[in-house]
């Protein structure tokens, strides 16, 4: 009898407020990511030699019952500098009816496959060169996202985004709201085995159109002058994007090992202004793809196989004249990648990149980094 | 008068499961849960996320998973951390209300059970723990009547149009399973005292209801999974000092193996979880059934 009472007395402490509010309040979690690189890759993050990647402090926790909030600081060195990004600082809704998901202040855009997920996810070093080329690693902004997941087995969301568009601006006078994008994704089960979703995106930039170009000056051009803005390479006034991830492990138990192929494509059209439309190698459209394929064959190694391929152009004017001087560019990357995880936070990976650069130079660049995570760790998108 | 009692309750329910019922969605994590609800809510269109054969640490946040949440009245799962790696996620995009915590229709069956192994202090160095306590709680057998009861108030609140089937169904639910513990008790009484060798900590309630003792792990720590220099020191283990190697139909049996050539010591493969159509308690009386069978001497046959 007397141990009957003490269980119910245990019991009605586990299931009181007090002890939820201690598992969600809140959150905080650290990303650790260093390198070593004997090389660098076209609009990159990293440079050469020793240095610290995506270092990550995240905060999120339920504010209350209606809304759910994200802070994510990214600090990144390159050289001597470290900068201090805000890259997510988000609020979001938890209880809207019908499906519907609203999310206001900075965070990761929901155009393509592999841009709204955190980078200390990614199998690779760093995004793939179409990632890079067309939005600056990884596209974040300010504005207002809206999703709807409607109620059907077959997994069909839509989303809409309103967004600043500054990262994404070629032009001087912007106007105050640049970016829309549209995303459909869908998703299911091939088998208990096997999973899909496929994906197609939208993203018009107000801004993106190209209607000048700056002197440039050949006697001062260096390689030296990495200016690793978070910023696009290339923009246009309209982006479409498809992407695909088909994902399988034994029974659908993917501790042991699985597989995850994973495919986008980009199509940038409408350039440059139609002032230059009649120049030698004025951009029509810029694609961009890659194709990725990493096989995790026990709990602690996985290994990885990438190929990404990025059109892009440059352009300028020469003293004294209007006529713009274009080249076009193209980008390719070969990645092989082996990871170590020492467990479900610890990563140690080797990665050697193939690199056919702009100016058709080959180049090898091979990369040993770490990703470590301590304090909470939050879920994986699929 | 128990036994009128319970003919009574059954006369009524079949009366009032005859009225037109709004059949429940409901989305669990785990199988048991599923099995569990069944029992109670028989009408209920309930949707397990994983199957037998998977770990339940490792699944991914798949679109098919965001899809039947969003559909779901009701969602019950493990909790306690079990779920962390993707729980969150399928919460998040889903945009369902009644699935976010802190939800009448979101029930943790961790939230009820008395933890096990919970920890005042957690570090990462400790190997993937969890730190609200084991939340392997499929197996904490005296548990379940509270379980039972929590599930059917929930149940009720949510679906009042059918609020007395749940009642009904909880209390066969109760009473059944009340049979079935001291029947288990009798049967178990060979396995108390008997120590094993085990991985993940898996079977930790079951082996403290049964009086079972884990003496070791065959991984080296929670979620690492065993390396050869751990299985090296697990062989200077007192081959007296332990009877069995126990680990799960979702986990490699290749470490088990390898210590049972080391040792001789018998392997027995449980499961995790129900499998497809079976009841929570017939997963007791299989998993009874396979350790007996080891570990008990052949008992004569009862008339
Ligand atoms: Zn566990």
């Amino acid at each position: 009898m007397k141990k009957k009472l003490v269980s119910l007395a245990i019991s009605s402490i586990l299931v009181s407020p007090a002890f939820a509010n201690t598992l969600s309040n809140p959150q905080i979690g650290v990303v650790l990511d260093g390198y070593y690189q004997n090389g660098e890759r076209n609009n990159s993050e990293r440079s050469e030699g020793f240095g610290l990647g995506h270092t990550e402090i995240s905060m999120s926790a339920n504010i209350d019952d209606k809304f759910h909030g994200v802070l994510t600081t990214v600090l990144e060195t390159h050289g001597d500098e470290t900068e201090l990004l805000l890259e997510e600082a988000f609020i979001q809704t938890l209880t809207m009816p019908y499906g519907f998901n609203i999310r206001g202040g900075r965070f990761l855009s929901d155009f393509g496959y592999m841009n709204n997920q955190h980078m200390h996810s990614d199998s690779f070093v760093e995004r793939p060169v179409a990632y890079r080329t067309f939005l600056g690693s990884h596209y974040y902004d300010d504005g207002l996202r809206a999703n709807l997941v409607l109620p059907t087995d077959m997994y069909v969301k839509l989303g809409v985004e309103a967004l600043s568009g500054s990262k994404m601006s070629a032009v001087d006078d912007a106007t105050a709201v640049g970016v829309y994008t549209t995303t459909l994704k869908i998703g299911d089960d091939f088998s208990e085995s096997s999973s899909w979703q496929f994906g197609l995106s939208y993203l018009r930039n107000e801004n993106g159109k190209v209607n000048n170009f700056e002197e440039h000056d050949h006697s001062t051009d260096g390689h030296d002058e990495h200016d690793h803005s978070h910023a696009s390479a290339v923009t246009g006034s309209n982006l479409y994007g498809a992407d695909f991830v088909w994902k399988w492990a034994p029974n659908g138990n993917y501790k042991y090992s699985n597989f995850t192929l994973s495919a986008e494509y980009m199509l940038l059209d409408d350039i440059v202004d139609s002032k230059f439309k009649g120049e030698k190698n004025a951009p029509d459209t810029l694609a961009a793809y890659y194709v990725s394929g990493v096989y995790r064959f026990t709990p602690s190694w996985s290994a990885g196989l990438r190929y990404s391929d990025a059109e892009s152009y440059e352009g300028h004017v020469h003293h004294g004249s209007t006529q713009p001087h274009l080249t076009s560019l193209n980008d390719s990357e070969i990645d092989a990648m082996v990871a170590w995880d020492s467990s479900h936070f610890g990563t140690v990976r080797a990665q050697y990149t193939r690199v056919e650069n702009q100016d058709k130079a080959t180049d090898n660049v091979f990369t040993l980094q770490y990703v470590m995570t301590f304090g909470a760790h939050g879920a994986h998108a699929f | 008068m128990r036994f009128k009692n319970s003919t009574l309750f059954v006369t009524v329910s079949a009366v009032m499961l005859s009225a037109p019922a709004l059949a429940l969605n409901i989305f669990v994590c785990e199988p048991e849960w599923k099995a569990l609800l069944a029992a109670h809510a028989p009408k209920a269109t309930i949707y397990s996320a994983t199957t037998a054969l998977q770990d339940p640490h490792y699944v991914q946040a798949r679109p098919s998973l965001i899809a039947k949440m969003r559909q779901a009245d009701m969602a019950m799962c493990s909790g306690a951390e079990l779920e962390v790696g993707w729980l969150p996620m399928l919460q998040a995009r889903s945009s369902n209300p009644a699935v976010q915590n802190n939800k009448q229709s979101m029930l943790y069956a961790s939230e009820i059970v008395s933890m096990l192994d919970t920890h005042h202090h957690v570090d990462r160095s400790m190997g993937d723990i969890h730190a609200y306590g084991n939340p392997h709680v499929q197996f904490a057998a005296n548990d379940m009547i509270r379980i039972s009861r929590v599930v059917s108030k929930r149940l009720e609140s949510i679906d009042p149009a059918n609020a007395f089937s749940y009642l009904v169904n909880g209390v066969k639910f109760r009473e059944h399973w009340r049979q079935k513990l001291v029947e288990w008790e009798q049967r178990a009484e060979p396995l108390r005292g008997i120590q094993v060798v085990s991985y993940h900590e898996t079977y930790r309630y079951l082996f403290d209801w049964l009086g079972m003792e884990q003496i070791a792990d065959l991984e080296p720590k929670p979620g690492i999974s065993p390396t050869t220099a751990h299985l090296q020191s697990l062989t200077r283990l007192d081959p007296a000092s332990f009877d069995a190697i126990i680990y799960s139909s979702h986990q490699n049996k290749r470490a088990a193996n390898w210590l049972h050539q080391q040792t001789d010591k018998p392997v027995i493969q449980l499961p995790l979880t129900v499998s497809k159509g079976q009841t929570l308690d017939e997963l007791y009386d299989q998993i009874l059934d396979d350790l007996l069978r080891v570990l008990a001497q052949p008992q004569p046959v009862k008339g």
